[in-house]
This record gives C-alpha cells, structure tokens and sequence, in this order.
C-alpha cells in the first residue's frame, strides 16, 4: 500500500507542478492582542496561491510570521482578516488532509518508532471500537510490514523500530516523524523548521531524502526555515518574509515571491551550480536588507540566527 | 580511575561518591536515631524501671507480640492454642490494619476521577473554564473545617471519614492533574489531530497514556496527606483504625504499641509507594523524569 504509493520516479526530475490551487490565502492578516487596547500585527496583506506539488520554503527572520503563516495553513490559528483554503475548502479547524513536522515534540513519547509510524493509518481505518474485528488485525499486520519497509527506507534500521523515541538521536526521530506524517499519504506536508536542530550532515541527509520522497509522491510541501541554503536546495517556490510593522498599515510581510531557478537541476548538483551561490547571495542581501530595516525601526537583529553555515 | 576520597568532597558539587559510600552514609541517621532512642530509654529506665514513655527493648518486643497476637481488649479472646495465622487474624494489628486499608484504598479509588477531572480542564477549554475557579477555591478550603459537615451529611460511620480524605486531597489532585496535562506540547496534540484522531483519541490515547506516570506519581505525593485525613477522622471518632489504636494507647501512656504501630503506619506507606514506583516504571518504560 504504502510502497505502492512511494513508487519512484522514473525520470527521477523535476516535472512542472500542476497547475491546480491546492492551498490559497486570500488578504489574511493576523493580530495578536497585546493590552486590552493595542494589538501587534503579525501577518499583513498575504495572498498567496500554492499549486499541488509545489514545493514552497518559506524564508525569513524570526518573528516575521512564518510559523503563523504554517499555522493558518494548518488550522491551528485563524486569520483576523481574509481566507484561507486548503484544496478549495475554508480552512475551519486542523485539517487532516495536512500532514504536520514540527521542529521538536513531534514523536508520541509512550509508543515506539513502529507505534508512531502505524498511529495514524490505525486511526483512519477504524476506531478504537472497531479493534476487536478480525479484519482490523489482519490491516494492522499488513500495515506493520509496510510500516517497516517505509522506515528502513528512511535509514531506520531493523533493532531501531521497536524503540522508543528518546532512545533515538535527533535525527532519527526526524526521520521518523516525517513517516509518521508521511504514512498518512497526505496531499499537503507542513514543516516548521524541521530541520533546525540537527547537525549539518544529518540534515544534508535528510534534506535529500525528503527531496527524494517529494519527487517520488509528489505532496505539496510547505517548509518553513531559517537557512538560506536549505531553502535553496529543496524548493522550487521561495517566499520571503519580513517582519511586520505597525507604521506600514497596508505594506505585505512578503518581501519576495519567486520560482527557484535551480529546481530544474538534478538535486545533487544544485549546490554546485554557479547559479546557485549567485542566487543565494541575493537572497541572504535581501534579507539583510530587510533585518537592517528592522534595525533602524528599532527591532532586535535576528539575522544572525538566521546564519547559514553551509 | 576513581580519585581516591579525599575529606573535601563531602561539600564539594562535581564528585560522584563510591557506592560503599552512599550506602553507608544513607543508613548513617537510622543507626544515629536508634542509638539516641536506646540512650535515652536507659537514662529513664535507670531513673524508674516502669516508665512508659521510652520503653526498652524488651517493652517493644512485648508491645510487639501484644500487638500482632492478641487480639484487641474490646474483642473476645483468642485460645492460645490457635495456630499462628489464627492468631493474628484475630489479632489487635490485623483488624485495625485491615480497617485503615479498606477506608485508604477505597478513599484512593474514589480519587481516581479527580485525576480524570484535572486531565478533562486540561484538555478541554470548556471544562476547564467550569471547574478551575471553583476547584482552586475549594483547595484553599481547610478540609478538617468540613468534618462537622461531613458528620452531618454522611453519618459518623465510615463514609465521613473517607469523604475526608477524598475532600482533603481531590482539588490539590486535580489542580495537579490539570497542570501534569497542560504541560504536553501543543505540536504533540496538532500533530495527533493531522493523524485523523478524534477528541476523545487525543484526550485519553495521546495525552492521559502520556501524562500517566506524572499522576501516578502526584498520586504517590499525595498518599501522606491522604493518610494525615485518615488518622484525623479515626482519631475523632472511630471504633477501630490504626489511628484509633494510636489514639487509645496515647490515654493509657502505651508508648510500647505506639511505637511499632507508628512504624508499621510508615512502613504500609511506603510499601504502597514503592508498589506504585514499581508499577510506574514497568508500566511506563518510556517515561524520562525531567
């Protein structure tokens, strides 16, 4: 079932995304409450259209909304003004069609690597009532097998699988919340800053193996992240955000919008590319520019959190 | 290689002491205690050879066999003949040990929604705007303030004295309760709700699997409170008890059946605490304490 799913891509590049409207926010805009009288504008003017495969970063200092703009996606927060839709449906509440990595606490501590993985299918197929059917036992054999085969895919070895998640480096317990979402064959992926707190070559390894697995079912991702280099290498949509301020009622959080070039090069070369080093000076400048701005109106530089080492 | 011991590390922060060493020194205020007990009972008994207040050795072991073969003065007598299980059974320490544990361990089942309460305002926004104003009030209420109410309503029978300890201990339970499950990461219960779960798969699969053995242990917190209840409510008025006996030895100065029942009190407790550790830790292998 799952491996079926999975099936490789042949061709193994980048094929254009379809042009349907899988995720569209339409002038949203978010306050937070911050007295009684006065209100923090967080996200500003958004309008956004996300086709189904797309791969979209978004890029931007801390505090500049992109959680929040995962968030609305998700249905976990609500806009105070606009719309957001998810495959043409209002966004009422956290959707299921939405497959969710966040960047810590992803992981159910009491159940091992296989329990996470199989946690989500076990649910869609039947509730907790119809667990005494011999059916649902014969489901959740298949789907142990395949279970396993998607992690070991994932580089999970065999003695790994029946462990529990704090007996797991931080890498693999990545790895493995991204099958748990990614089990449930969702047809949109949610990622906030995944990646962030690993080292740098077992985030290498699994910004290629997400890579791999996006060519492979094609979901519509949405990666929010701090490293301009990351965001380089795995999408093929950039969104930059800055931060918003309340003496630019109207001006939108996005500083820039824009299809990445080298998304059309085998991913193992991409780092390589001449094209790739230029565009990523122009987006870190861009980016400085915006944090700078920040600087002179007062706001705390957060762009060096935002460092990118690779 | 271990550095050998040197007087300084007994103040110091980063030593890790051998093994003989915590051992020792964990038995060290025990012994201490024993000795100063012996001391002091001989010091009094060398003053008069019938006091009551520190009875010696022999007193204690006479209190002791009392205790555990004879029964209490206020039931018919056992024949000396009877074997030893008889005997106990019949025995001042067993009935009153049996007294105590069916009003602590029913009071501790009747607990156990109180624990379910504080998860429920936890989880459930709605619930939790219900109850958290009144439960927090009802805590700084001083529970022995209810036991003439307690008396009125349920009787000075049993149920006064278990509603005592329920009352006594249930909001500090459930505010405990409310906080333990407050503190699962929101990204946790998102994430559960992309995996299709319901309310209820989220309330009791996800966050009660995750909190339980931070109940268990705020339960095991709670059981010396749960006992002061208990002693409190046998004490004012009950016919048979631990503290009952306690109380009624406390009149004729017997000090030799005080003594071994307030070590017995200790050691029920702590033998129900370690049964709860026990099934907390192979029950919940997972579990980090912080």
């Amino acid at each position: 079932m799952v491996s079926a799913a999975l099936k490789p891509d042949p061709t193994g590049l980048i094929v254009p995304a379809a042009q349907r409207t899988e995720i569209a926010l339409c002038d949203v805009s978010v306050k937070y409450p911050v007295s009684r009288s006065a209100a923090k504008t967080v996200l500003c003017g958004i309008n956004l259209e996300i086709a189904t495969g797309e791969f979209v970063v978004v890029l931007g200092e801390t505090g500049c909304g992109k959680s929040t703009l995962l968030r609305l996606i998700l249905g976990q927060e609500f806009p105070t003004t606009g719309t957001v839709t998810v495959d043409g449906k209002p966004v009422k509440g956290i959707d299921p069609r939405c497959g969710y990595v966040p960047q810590k606490y992803s992981l159910f501590p009491d159940r091992t690597v296989l329990g996470n993985v199989m946690y989500g299918p076990e649910n869609a197929c039947s509730r907790v009532l119809g667990r005494v059917r011999p059916s649902y036992w014969r489901f959740r054999r298949s789907l142990r097998a395949d279970a396993r085969e998607f992690l070991e895919r994932m580089g999970l070895r065999t003695q790994d699988m029946d462990k529990y998640p704090h007996q797991l480096s931080g890498g693999m317990q990545q790895r493995v919340a991204i099958a748990q979402a990614l089990m449930m064959h969702p047809p949109v992926l949610l990622m906030d800053e995944a990646f962030s707190a690993l080292d740098p070559s077992t985030r290498a390894s699994l910004q290629e193996q997400l890579h791999a697995l996006w060519l492979e079912s094609r979901p519509t991702i949405v990666f929010v992240t701090h490293n301009t280099s990351e965001a380089l290498l795995l999408g093929t949509r950039l969104i930059l955000l800055g931060r918003h301020h309340d003496d630019e009622a109207l001006r939108s959080n996005i500083t820039l919008d824009m299809e990445i070039p080298t998304a059309q090069l085998p991913f193992a070369r991409r780092k390589q590319s001449s094209e790739f080093q230029d565009l990523r000076e122009h987006v870190k400048l861009l980016a400085y520019n915006c944090s700078s701005m920040n600087r002179e109106k007062g706001s705390p530089d957060l762009l060096s959190k935002a460092g990118d080492p690779q | 290689m271990k550095a050998p011991f040197h007087p300084g590390d007994l103040i110091a922060i980063q030593v890790r002491p051998a093994r003989m060493w915590t051992q020792s020194l964990s038995w060290v205020l025990f012994v201490a205690s024993i000795v100063l007990y012996v001391q002091f009972s001989i010091a009094r008994h060398r003053e008069n050879p019938e006091d009551r207040v520190a009875p010696s050795l022999h007193q204690l072991v006479q209190g002791v066999k009392a205790s555990v073969l004879q029964p209490a003065e206020e039931d018919d007598p056992v024949d000396a003949n009877a074997p030893l299980f008889e005997r106990v059974r019949h025995s001042m320490l067993w009935k009153d040990t049996v007294a105590s544990s069916r009003r602590f361990f029913i009071a501790l089942a009747l607990l156990i929604p109180a624990v379910l309460l504080g998860l429920h305002m936890a989880v459930f926004p709605y619930a939790g705007a219900m109850f958290q104003r009144f439960v927090l009030f009802f805590d700084k209420i001083v529970a022995l303030s209810l036991l003439p109410i307690l008396f009125i309503v349920f009787g000075i029978e049993e149920w006064s004295k278990i509603m005592l300890m329920v009352v006594g201990v249930a909001p500090t339970l459930i505010l405990d309760a409310c906080n333990i499950a407050r503190s699962v990461p929101r990204e946790q219960i998102v994430k559960a709700f992309t995996l299709k779960s319901t309310n209820a798969d989220v309330a009791y699969r996800i966050v009660l699997k995750q909190v339980m053995p931070q109940l268990i242990n705020s339960i095991r917190l709670n059981l010396k409170p749960l006992a002061l209840f208990l002693f409190a409510g046998e004490m004012i008025a009950s016919t048979d008890g631990l503290a009952y006996r306690i109380a009624i030895m406390r009149r004729h100065m017997g000090m030799d059946i005080i003594l071994p029942y307030l070590l017995w009190v200790a050691w029920l407790l702590f033998f129900v605490d370690a049964v709860l550790l026990f099934a907390n830790r192979r029950l919940h292998p997972w579990y980090q304490p912080l």
